[in-house]
């Protein structure tokens, strides 16, 4: 199964990805940076802290993990076979 | 546990290249990648450039990948004022007719069929492929990595592992080999695909790339020297459109890139002439992806000294830094770096030594390698940041046509005179090979021929309408050529020898000979419609010519 969004057109995203991207609570300190990177939507700031909405757009570049001033930002990939495609890239 | 001598990470541009001429040397050798099908997970705004294909691996150079059109040059715009229309242009950097569009300056692509391509080559070579498999983490024992886990909890051994896993380079942050970049290195591509119909690209765009610069305060593109103003890339039937930004300033400072790619697209999009007459009547917008490249590691000293191999361990292409800085193009370095790890894993695994100091001959070729090294390190788009700070049209302009203009020859014809000669020297053959790519080229993308399983197969001919004269010409000539060098080839070699020390001059004196040639060329400007005739003639040529006529000697035509 696969799901695609009006916002990105020429993508798909294939289930069972799971949550390969994860916020280290205790180091976050809300910056936000997470949040301006993400064309993706996937973060928010709830609580001082960045909290991931969902992973439903991740197109997987790992912006999030390189912006993040204190590494709490855990990034990998998703299991082989889920998670974006295009055959336009 | 399963066993290989060599183990690929990722099925991306590099890996296939490393795995298929391991495999041609008799080992075992299994390629992973986590995508489902290969190659859905690349993104690029592509242009391959032709270095990468005359000294990049034999069976691309002589084979027949799907590629979406020849390139023969840049036309840059110089936006001074958006909303008034002021902008100049530089198109020093051209191909002129009626060379064009036969030579080309490089072949546009996208990345999924190119990667499948070079994938099924190498599955023919005896490479294993298994797609849809992550690989989670490398396995070490006392510090040596010895294969590597999956995401389905598999273990897999190797005697040697060859990385190709991309600029992130999770693998190898994860195990202590490289570090992560710092964002301001790294730059952020959001890329647009739009569908237009092949005679309107044809058209508008012939066969030339269009890039955009401006200053920042028009927030039409990133800010100079932090990103791209704006690329298009005409493909066969769509035309490809990409601005990227550095994920952090100078100050360190995250910029929000949410807000402002949107924000420069709308306001390029609406104000730019030629888009908002030419391109947006004509063009459905049909993808938009992004992904991230390592743009400046090459030019951070520390970045670049970082270790690109370690006990057990090569990695090649963007997962060892070698992403070229002007053109914001990996290919042609993944493919040299794939092949220099194929070699060296070769030779280790004959000497039966995988150890890093055996393995350090791999990081002194890559060094060695004259367009690796100009490609991670030119300074050009850099520089534009310079410009801005000085608000000074004069760099600006300066920058752009060292970087993307004619001017690039006063810095990199020492590497591409160096390339030349070596090639030459390992093998003077190669130069007909080289005569024998651009046509084929040609006709491959007008014909569509593609020899995977996303091709077409081969398009039908009417023998009856072959110019059998001049072919028979083109092709007695080709192998009179194959024969002269073969014979001569101890001279062509040594002549190559002699005039290799001579080569570091090339860039001086291309600084000195390019007023004058630029002046030629301008001068060529003039009367280049009088060569549309001929060089229509010569499309006509190629284009209803026996492909065979062009085929590479060892795969032999008919």
């Amino acid at each position: 199964m696969a799901r695609t969004f009006e916002e990105f057109p020429g993508v798909e995203w294939v289930e069972g990805a799971g949550l390969f991207i994860r916020v280290i609570e205790e180091r976050c300190d809300g910056c936000a940076n997470c949040v301006k990177v993400c064309l993706a939507d996937c973060y928010e700031i709830s609580g001082k802290k960045a909290r991931i909405r969902d992973l439903d757009k991740c197109m997987e570049c790992a912006s999030c993990w390189y912006v993040c001033p204190r590494d709490a930002i855990e990034f990998s990939w998703p299991p082989g076979g889920t998670g974006f495609r295009t055959d336009w890239g | 546990m399963q066993e290989y001598d060599v183990v690929v990470i990722g099925a991306g541009f590099g890996g296939p290249v490393a795995a298929k001429k391991c495999a041609e040397a008799g080992f075992r050798t299994l390629m992973l990648e986590r995508s489902a099908k290969v190659g859905e997970k690349v993104i690029s705004g592509l242009t391959i450039p032709f270095y990468g294909f005359l000294f990049g691996p034999a069976f691309i150079r002589d084979g027949n990948p799907p590629i979406e059109r020849p390139v023969d040059g840049i036309v840059n715009y110089i936006i001074k004022d958006i909303e008034a229309g002021d902008m100049e242009i530089d198109d020093s950097l051209r191909i002129p007719k009626p060379l064009s569009p036969i030579l080309a300056f490089g072949y546009n692509a996208y990345c999924q069929p190119f990667c499948q391509w070079e994938a099924e080559k190498a599955v023919e070579s005896g490479v294993e492929l298994r797609t849809s498999t992550t690989v989670v983490e490398l396995l070490r024992e006392d510090g040596r990595v010895v294969g590597v886990r999956t995401d389905k909890g598999e273990e897999i051994r190797a005697r040697l592992v060859i990385d190709g896993e991309g600029s992130q380079g999770l693998l190898a942050v994860g195990a202590g080999i490289r570090e992560k970049y710092p964002p301001e290195v790294i730059s952020l591509a959001d890329v647009y695909d739009y569908e237009m119909a092949k005679e309107d690209v044809d058209e508008i765009f012939g066969y030339t790339l269009r890039f955009c610069w401006g200053w920042d305060e028009q927030k039409i593109a990133p800010p100079l020297g932090h990103g791209n103003g704006l690329m298009v890339w005409p493909y066969r039937e769509s035309v490809h459109f990409c601005q990227d930004q550095c994920l952090a300033m100078d100050d360190g400072k995250v910029p929000n890139l949410r807000k402002l790619f949107e924000e420069y697209h709308r306001n390029l999009t609406s104000h730019l002439p030629w888009w908002k007459e030419e391109i947006e009547p004509r063009a459905r917008l049909r993808a938009r992806v992004f992904e991230n490249f390592e743009i400046f590691v090459g030019l951070n000293e520390r970045l670049r000294a970082m270790p690109n191999h370690a006990d057990g361990i090569i990695l090649i292409g963007d997962a060892a830094g070698l992403e070229s800085t002007e053109l914001c193009d990996g290919v042609p370095a993944a493919w040299f770096s794939a092949d220099i790890a194929a070699d060296v894993a070769i030779e280790a695994l004959r000497a039966g030594d995988v150890s890093a100091s055996f393995l350090s001959r791999y990081d002194e070729r890559v060094r060695a390698h004259p367009i690796i090294q100009w490609s991670i390190t030119a300074p050009h788009r850099y520089n534009l940041r310079f410009a801005q700070e000085h608000h000074s049209l004069e760099e600006l302009r300066r920058y752009v046509h060292d970087g993307w203009g004619l001017g690039g020859f006063a810095f990199m014809s020492t590497a591409l005179v160096r390339m030349i000669l070596q090639a030459v020297r390992e093998d003077p053959g190669i130069i007909a090979s080289w005569l024998r790519m651009f046509p084929r080229y040609y006709y491959n993308w007008l014909h569509e021929r593609y020899d995977y399983s996303g091709g077409k197969g081969e398009p039908p001919r009417d023998p009856s309408r072959e110019p059998r004269a001049a072919q028979a010409v083109v092709r007695g000539g080709l192998r009179l050529m194959d024969a002269a060098l073969a014979l001569g080839a101890p001279l062509v070699r040594a002549a190559a020898g002699l005039l290799e020390p001579a080569a570091r001059f090339a860039n001086p004196a291309m600084k000195l000979l390019l007023p004058g040639i630029e002046a030629l060329m301008r001068g060529w400007k003039k009367v280049e419609p009088a060569f549309v005739p001929l060089s229509d003639r010569i499309i006509r040529f190629v284009g209803r010519a026996d492909p065979a006529t062009f085929a590479a000697p060892e795969r032999g035509g008919r």
